[in-house]
């Protein structure tokens, strides 16, 4: 008796789900007769909140900040041990996001978590849903999912306004980046990023970087479609790329640690140009507000230094 | 006569891996080109500098770090006359890990003086470690191979709860992949400023057993016979034992510890040579680097450019020869 009515449950859940994705809504948000708010995260899981949530939880630095440019800062009860931007997250009370220390976000009495796909593990998300708290995942592809990953997190909480308000600015400035350079005629600059030196680890194809120097009418130097976003390379690999800048460490820790180990690569035109660059490692690696920032900061590296 | 020719053609079958091998890599390159390379090279032609810098150094540490482990494990398991025993088994390669997870921790500077240290503090590592092993299986003033191998899987148990342990407060993921890649080895470093280490401490080791190729098969008759044959037992086994960590410990240090090679290869020597010939010890080293060519080769035709860990391959293809070699019922160690 107990199974049926768990397969009835189930097919229930199946109905509403059915209905909600006719709905066709990347980003479905429904008060249902009780109250209950349906969401379905960037993953397509489902979402129930029994209202509109006042409390909310981070588990993901890059999401740390996207909360905060689009949050009433009260509203945010939580953060990861690795946060450090912006200043006024180091206030609020860490969550470790691993392991996950459960009782403390049980402690916070967050109405829902938001995640970034990759940092917390879907393991640890279902076992936070059973204690009772939902959680919902973004994932960005590109520049343009990272702005309407804030449009949803303004939706999800009340601040549509705000959200709208930083995303047409973030927009505009996309926009014009892309009017100046993506118009010129120039061969595009044929960049590879280093994202660990020993072995090789690069930004491929399939990371966001690849959209930002698109915006910059340049280019990610690792055309090929690797199955991780993260491609482990080979020494041979990079010297065929011949890559017209790299981007890593600032020259001299370059020089020192990667150049010194692999000192074929000082054939490289990167290397012979002195086009190797240092980025801000927390503007590169993390999807949020700041992604302007981080392409700005691409922009000077690539064109005026 | 007919071991000779199987030494001979080991030779020229790590030739023919060589040659297949050099046309493997990101640059297309055919047998042409290869030839090119070396009789005319150009060091402003990218393809050449590419087939004699990085390809022909990484078949060669293949082949120096396969017949070194090779090498080892035969000695090894004549030394304790059992065939369980491999060169990491006392300690080497988890000692050689920690070693070089170290640096990756921050612990210490990652280049100093010039030195990049994660192979210089895995060989110290892997030296450390053997070093304690045999300390601990030496008991009134006498090495006891069962409390030696005893006390490598001791140490070797805890330096692997030291990496796991750094692995788990790892706060990056970047590290993760450095320890995968000290955990299961690669030749992907190879350079001709690293390959002789590891390639001349095999040189003098092979050189030296040819000296002490008698020592060994008497060895194999077990401990007492020998003694009473009037072999130096304990001598013999500490230039063994010094041999075994010194070759393991560069190997280790320049690829990482690749598994499974100097134990199968032991056993695919004696099973086609004969459990004591003069010609084991050489084959067993030809083999072993053949053996470990062939499973980089077919790593990074696998999956290029950088290949499957090493390791993986080496199980993948080893162990069901192994299980083969278990199941013919002529072969006993």
């Amino acid at each position: 008796m107990k199974q049926k009515l768990h397969l009835f449950d189930k097919l229930c859940w199946l109905l509403l789900l059915s209905l909600l994705l006719s709905s066709a809504c990347s980003q479905t948000e429904k008060p249902t007769e009780e109250g209950t708010i349906v969401l379905q995260d960037d993953l397509g899981r489902e979402i129930q909140l029994e209202k509109q949530p006042l409390r909310v939880v981070s588990l993901a630095s890059s999401m740390t900040e996207m909360l905060f440019a689009v949050l009433d800062t009260s509203t945010i009860v939580g953060r990861t041990q690795n946060d450090d931007y912006p200043a006024a997250a180091l206030t609020k009370p860490v969550v470790k996001n691993y392991p996950i220390d459960y009782e403390q976000v049980l402690r916070l009495k967050p109405d829902v978590i938001f995640t970034v796909e990759g940092i917390t593990p879907p393991d640890d998300a279902a076992r936070l849903e059973e204690l009772g708290v939902p959680v919902y995942y973004q994932t960005y592809a590109s520049v343009e999912d990272i702005f309407n990953g804030l449009e949803d997190i303004g939706r999800i909480m009340g601040r549509e306004e705000q959200a709208e308000h930083l995303t047409d600015s973030l927009r505009q400035q996309v926009n014009e980046l892309k009017q100046r350079y993506q118009a010129q005629q120039r061969q595009p600059l044929r960049v590879l990023a280093i994202t660990w030196k020993d072995p090789i680890y690069v930004h491929g194809q399939n990371t966001i970087l690849t959209d930002k120097l698109h915006i910059l009418g340049a280019e990610n130097a690792v055309q090929e479609v690797f199955d991780q976003p993260y491609p482990s390379i080979t020494r041979e690999y990079i010297l065929k790329l011949n890559p017209d800048v790299i981007l890593g460490d600032d020259r001299e820790k370059m020089e020192k640690e990667f150049f010194g180990q692999y000192p074929e690569l000082r054939k490289t035109k990167a290397y012979q140009q002195g086009r190797i660059y240092g980025t801000t490692d927390n503007l590169m690696s993390r999807p949020g507000p700041r992604v302007v920032e981080s392409i700005l900061e691409l922009e000077r590296l690539l064109y005026h230094e | 006569m007919s071991k000779l020719l199987y030494v001979t053609a080991a030779l020229l079958l790590i030739l023919v891996v060589l040659l297949l091998g050099l046309q493997v890599g990101s640059f297309e390159s055919g047998i042409a080109t290869i030839a090119d390379a070396f009789l005319y090279y150009n060091p402003d032609n990218t393809t050449h500098f590419a087939i004699v810098h990085l390809r022909l150094p990484r078949l060669l540490l293949a082949l120096v770090v396969g017949a070194s482990l090779a090498f080892a494990g035969y000695l090894l398991q004549a030394m304790v006359n059992n065939g369980l025993a491999e060169p990491y088994l006392l300690g080497t390669a988890s000692g050689a890990s920690l070693g070089a997870v170290v640096v990756f921790f921050g612990f210490v500077e990652s280049t100093v003086a010039g030195f990049y240290l994660p192979p210089v503090l895995a060989f110290a590592g892997a030296f450390i470690t053997t070093l304690m092993a045999v300390m601990l299986g030496y008991r009134k003033r006498q090495l006891i191979p069962s409390q030696l191998l005893l006390a490598g899987i001791a140490l070797s148990s805890l330096c692997t709860a030291v990496v796991g342990l750094l692995t788990f407060l790892s706060d990056s993921e970047g590290k993760l992949k450095s320890i995968i890649f000290w955990s299961m080895g690669s030749f992907e470093r190879a350079s001709w400023t690293l390959l002789p280490y590891p390639a001349v401490a095999l040189l003098l080791a092979l050189l030296l057993f040819i000296f002490y190729q008698k020592q060994l098969n008497i060895l194999l008759l077990g401990a007492e016979r020998a003694q009473a044959l009037g072999l130096q037992v304990a001598q013999t086994r500490w230039v063994i034992l010094l041999t075994v960590s010194i070759v393991t410990g560069f190997s280790v240090a320049s690829s990482g510890p690749v598994g499974f090679v100097g134990l199968i290869i032991p056993h695919v020597t004696r099973s086609m040579m004969g459990a004591s010939g003069r010609w084991n010890l050489l084959f067993c080293a030809f083999i072993g680097g053949l053996f470990m060519m062939l499973c980089d080769l077919l790593s990074r035709l696998i999956y290029p450019p950088v290949g499957i860990p090493i390791g993986i391959i080496t199980s993948f293809f080893g162990v069901p020869f192994f299980v083969y070699l278990l199941s013919r019922k002529n072969y006993n160690f």
